[in-house]
């Protein structure tokens, strides 16, 4: 019986933990992220779904409309572009207001921006600060004087030099960055040069404000290296000072968030869910399971184990209702508004799933170092050859028969139609013959007839090292697959390597690989946040393609002041890219899959760029589409 | 087995000077491990690089560009003596975490661990009572039908992995009957299928030892003289046999149920619960140093301080131990 005495008490201990961890009541929306945000501090931030939440939780001076981004009205009311378009006045609205009812001035955006910019934040997106005149000079020169205060006072720590740095520091900042707040509802923006895209930048949730009083609560000044250390504790609800339609309510780890409207928000009637749960769920299968039993209204990410399978299902679907899709469409109605209308699926169709082309783009990068880590052939240093391989791919079949998401074939970079005003671009496309032209023009050719290809020296055509990694079964797949099209096509024998993303990341930098998996996400709506890609000196030009007479060409076009002609230059750079120098061989547009029921939920956009905005999320209203109460 | 036999207070004592010993063994390779894997938190797998200067930025303010003065500064903070110097405001101070810039570690152990205690405590609940009944009725009637269906049963929650169980029990108990919630946290509702699920192979096991000892205790002399003085055989199953049958069962309770606090990672998985075993692993994988520096901390604490507790309890219940 004594034994029975602990297990009691177990049992009413676990009934008391229970009880304190109630349901929530149900919120007018629910979505499902496959993670967690991991900050909610906006000058930190760097994934989609980050991004998502902070576009309703801060407002920047302007927004982007979902559906058709256009840049609309924000914090700023209006503004103005000086005729040389290198400054920008800004007229902030009146009932911009924080959700602790203070007003929203320039010098918050003052504050902010220049928290952006300092090193001492360590933001990923510091660079794209750069733009505005002297913001670059601020940057070099804070680091000079932190990395120099740290050799001084490394072993003699002291806080009252710390405070002094840090006030010249801001004194540097005021009189270097073209950044001036005449008053209270006025910000001036000096750019460097002229950004073509700058507005859209102005909307990207980094530019967006922080309430300077809460952050600035938990900032300190490390004594011995005298940078800001800045703790996040702020981001936390309770603490939190938002401008958004939205603030969050409630923050459990890796579990969920609680969005409710901001009271104070200028423009609260637009807003349609009073209240957003947003659940993370990590397990693909649980995440379909959860939606399917109806406990959220949208999944954000679907798992790659059923993206094909419920895509089919769609398209199955829309076959049987083809006719009326199409009518529906030619009578300019948007995809979910006419699937909607239609009859419900049957057996082995769906309409609750749906893939968007994205503004990202999978591509294979080659290596175009000269040689390869210790001093080894590298034949992809030639273009004739990265142009025959690329040549010799067939991306339709690929997409048709490997990744099976009836994504868009890509031969450039650029995801087509999804920067206004940018034409579209063709690069090389599938031509065996020509293929072997290029490789036998490189000097690679089966001399000997022997069914190898070597060199005028009778060198073998190294095996090619295909590198990808680990994370999706996708890239496999692919390498796989034009393995066996350039074995085929090419007579070249390559091999695939596999690494965990950590490690395939870390031969990418070394450049040990001759063809790696890539891929890439436009930051903004302009083609240099694909182009600067191939920079010399881009940190993110993993293919080691250092060509001064791409470096001129780019400056050059995207210097062009006049916007149309610009974006003329820049396809022109993108065409001879991808036509002659063809540093990466482009494999087709992202695909994401979501999924929710267009007769229940309505505000999705399907514009490439895919801006979800949550604040004009909910149930469909209109009852000419038939929706069920 | 250890020959000369010790008081209890002895034995707390003993224990107890070990734990930092122990504790610090466990850092340092954790600490080895952690940073012989390649990579660097500040950067994303499979997203964007910040330009270089960032990178060396951030680096230098979470000391990752010194392992010496991390390791010294960590083990600092973590153990006390930070905050008695008052170079941290936290007592046991476990970090930023490296990942999640607005969480720190204590905050994630403070969220996840209640989370991971109850689910582990729950699913020890359900074994034992899951555990005692088959092996109870297997035990007492060895050969029969029942005792060969609760043995099958056994073998197969022995043999499965917890994920292919979990998920079997979502989509038959969630998904067709609709009697619990799909995944998630938060009332008792939630708490049963993954509790169940952790539970599975430590019920099977129990069953077998008290199946085991059920058949053996049954047949021996003591029960024979019970059942001659003319006790019930239930009475004699419950209050006899069963109390031996149970000591190897009190015995497999302790390091079961360490296991289960800590070992239920898939099971968090599956069910989407935001506890401590699912945020370790991430850590593992995104390579958050001080997230896995400080759960490792914790948990190893944590064992020491239940072995002890287990020993204790032991030599309380079975005196011939002591």
């Amino acid at each position: 019986m004594r034994l029975l005495v602990p297990i009691i008490a177990l049992v009413l201990a676990l009934a008391a933990a229970v009880s304190l961890d109630r349901p929530l009541p149900p919120a007018d929306f629910v979505l499902i992220d496959r993670s967690d945000v991991y900050t909610l501090d906006p000058q930190r931030m760097s994934y989609q779904h980050e991004l998502r939440r902070a576009r309703v939780l801060y407002e920047p001076l302007v927004n982007l409309r979902a559906a058709d981004c256009a840049v609309v009205p924000g914090v700023a009311e209006r503004w103005e572009v000086s005729p040389d378009g290198l400054t920008y006045t800004f007229h902030l609205r009146d009932d911009a207001k924080w959700s602790n009812g203070d007003p929203v001035t320039s010098e918050d955006f003052r504050y902010t921006w220049r928290r952006a910019i300092l090193p001492d934040s360590a933001a990923d997106y510091s660079g794209l600060f750069f733009a505005i005149a002297g913001a670059k000079e601020f940057f070099d020169a804070r680091e000079a004087m932190t990395t120099e205060f740290a050799a001084t006072h490394a072993a003699a720590p002291s806080p009252a030099d710390a405070e002094a740095l840090w006030k010249r520091t801001a004194e540097l900042f005021d009189t270097t960055v073209g950044l001036r707040a005449p008053d209270a509802r006025t910000l001036v923006v000096t750019l460097k040069a002229p950004v073509a895209y700058f507005l859209d930048l102005c909307a990207f949730p980094c530019f967006a404000p922080v309430h300077p009083p809460t952050v600035e609560a938990f900032v300190s000044i490390d004594p011995t290296s005298g940078r800001l250390i800045q703790r996040h504790d702020w981001t936390k609800p309770g603490r939190i000072v938002v401008n958004g339609p939205y603030m969050p309510t409630i923050w459990r780890y890796k579990r969920d968030m609680r969005l409710e409207q901001n009271p104070h928000y200028w423009n609260k009637d637009a807003v349609v869910a009073k209240t957003i749960e947003c659940r993370t769920v990590e397990n693909a299968n649980t995440g379909v399971l959860s939606f399917q039993s109806g406990a959220a209204d949208w999944l954000t990410d679907l798992g790659p184990e059923y993206r094909t399978e419920m895509i089919a299902e769609r398209r199955a679907y829309l076959e049987r209702f083809k006719a009326d899709l199409e009518a529906g469409l030619a009578r300019g109605g948007r995809v979910d508004d006419v699937v909607a209308a239609l009859p419900p699926p049957g057996e082995g169709e769906r309409r609750d799933a749906r893939g968007f082309s994205a503004f990202g783009t999978d591509f294979f990068s080659f290596n175009c170092r000269p040689e390869l880590p210790g001093g080894k052939l590298n034949p992809f240093s030639d273009a004739r050859v990265r142009r025959a391989f690329a040549l010799a791919v067939d991306k339709q079949a690929l997409v048709d028969r490997v990744t099976r998401l009836n994504e868009h074939v890509a031969s450039t970079l650029v995801p087509h139609g999804t920067i206004a005003g940018y034409p579209i671009v063709e690069g090389l496309g599938y031509d065996p013959d020509r293929a072997r032209a290029e490789l036998k023009a490189a000097g690679w050719d089966d001399r000997d007839g022997d069914g190898i290809v070597e060199n005028a020296e009778g060198v073998k055509f190294p095996t090619v090292d295909i590198l990808y990694s680990t994370s999706s079964p996708r890239y496999q797949n692919l390498a796989l697959a034009m393995r066996d099209m350039w074995k085929r096509e090419l007579r070249v024998a390559a091999e695939c390597r596999s690494k965990d993303s950590k490690l395939y990341k870390n031969d990418l930098q070394k450049g040990n690989f001759m063809i790696a998996r890539g891929g890439w996400y436009g930051d903004y709506g302009d083609p240099t946040t694909w182009l600067d890609l191939q920079q010399s000196q881009n940190g993110n030009n993993d293919r080691g393609y250092r060509n001064p007479e791409f470096d001129r060409r780019l400056a050059e076009a995207s210097g062009e002041t006049d916007p149309a002609l610009r974006l003329r230059k820049l396809a022109e750079v993108e065409r001879w890219l991808f036509n002659e120098e063809m540093p990466m061989l482009p494999i087709c547009n992202y695909v994401s899959v979501y999924m929710y029921d267009p007769v229940e939920t309505a505000g999705i956009t399907d514009h490439p760029r895919l801006e979800q905005d949550l604040s004009v999320l909910g149930p469909r209203r209109d009852a000419a589409t038939g929706s069920a109460p | 087995m250890s020959a000369p036999s010790v008081s209890t207070g002895a034995l707390i004592l003993r224990r107890l000077v070990q734990l930092p010993f122990i504790v610090l063994a466990v850092y340092t390779l954790t600490f080895i491990l952690a940073w012989s894997v390649p990579g660097n938190p500040l950067e994303n797998p499979e997203g964007r690089r910040p330009p270089a200067e960032i990178v060396e930025a951030m680096k230098k303010q979470y000391k990752l560009d010194d392992p010496v003065a991390f390791y010294v500064d960590y083990l600092e903070k973590a153990s006390g003596i930070g905050y008695l110097r008052g170079t941290t405001d936290r007592v046991f101070d476990l970090g930023p975490s490296l990942k999640q810039p607005d969480w720190n570690v204590n905050e994630i152990l403070a969220t996840g661990l209640p989370v991971s205690i109850t689910l582990g405590l729950s699913a020890m609940i359900l074994a034992l009572m899951i555990g005692l009944f088959a092996g109870l009725v297997g035990g007492l009637r060895p050969g029969s039908p029942a005792d060969l269906a609760t043995q099958l049963v056994a073998i197969v929650g022995i043999s499965l992995p917890s994920f292919v169980i979990g998920s079997a029990l979502l989509m038959l108990l969630a998904v067709k009957l609709k009697l619990f919630p799909v995944g998630g946290w938060g009332g008792l509702s939630f708490i049963a299928l993954p509790a169940l699920t952790l539970s599975l192979p430590f019920a099977a096991y129990i069953s077998r030892l008290v199946r085991f000892g059920m058949i053996e205790e049954m047949g021996a002399d003591y029960i024979r003289t019970a059942r001659a003085k003319g006790l019930t055989r239930a009475r004699v199953a419950l209050r006899h046999a069963l109390k031996n049958a149970f000591l190897p069962v009190l015995s497999y309770l302790g390091p079961a149920t360490a296991v289960a606090l800590t070992g239920s990672f898939v099971v968090e998985k599956v069910f989407a619960v935001p506890g401590v075993g699912q945020h370790f692993v991430d850590g593992v994988l995104g390579k958050d140093i001080t997230l896995v520096m400080g759960v490792v901390l914790v948990y190893s604490t944590l064992m020491v301080v239940f072995n002890l507790v287990v020993d204790v309890m032991y030599r309380f219940v079975d005196p011939r131990i002591a």
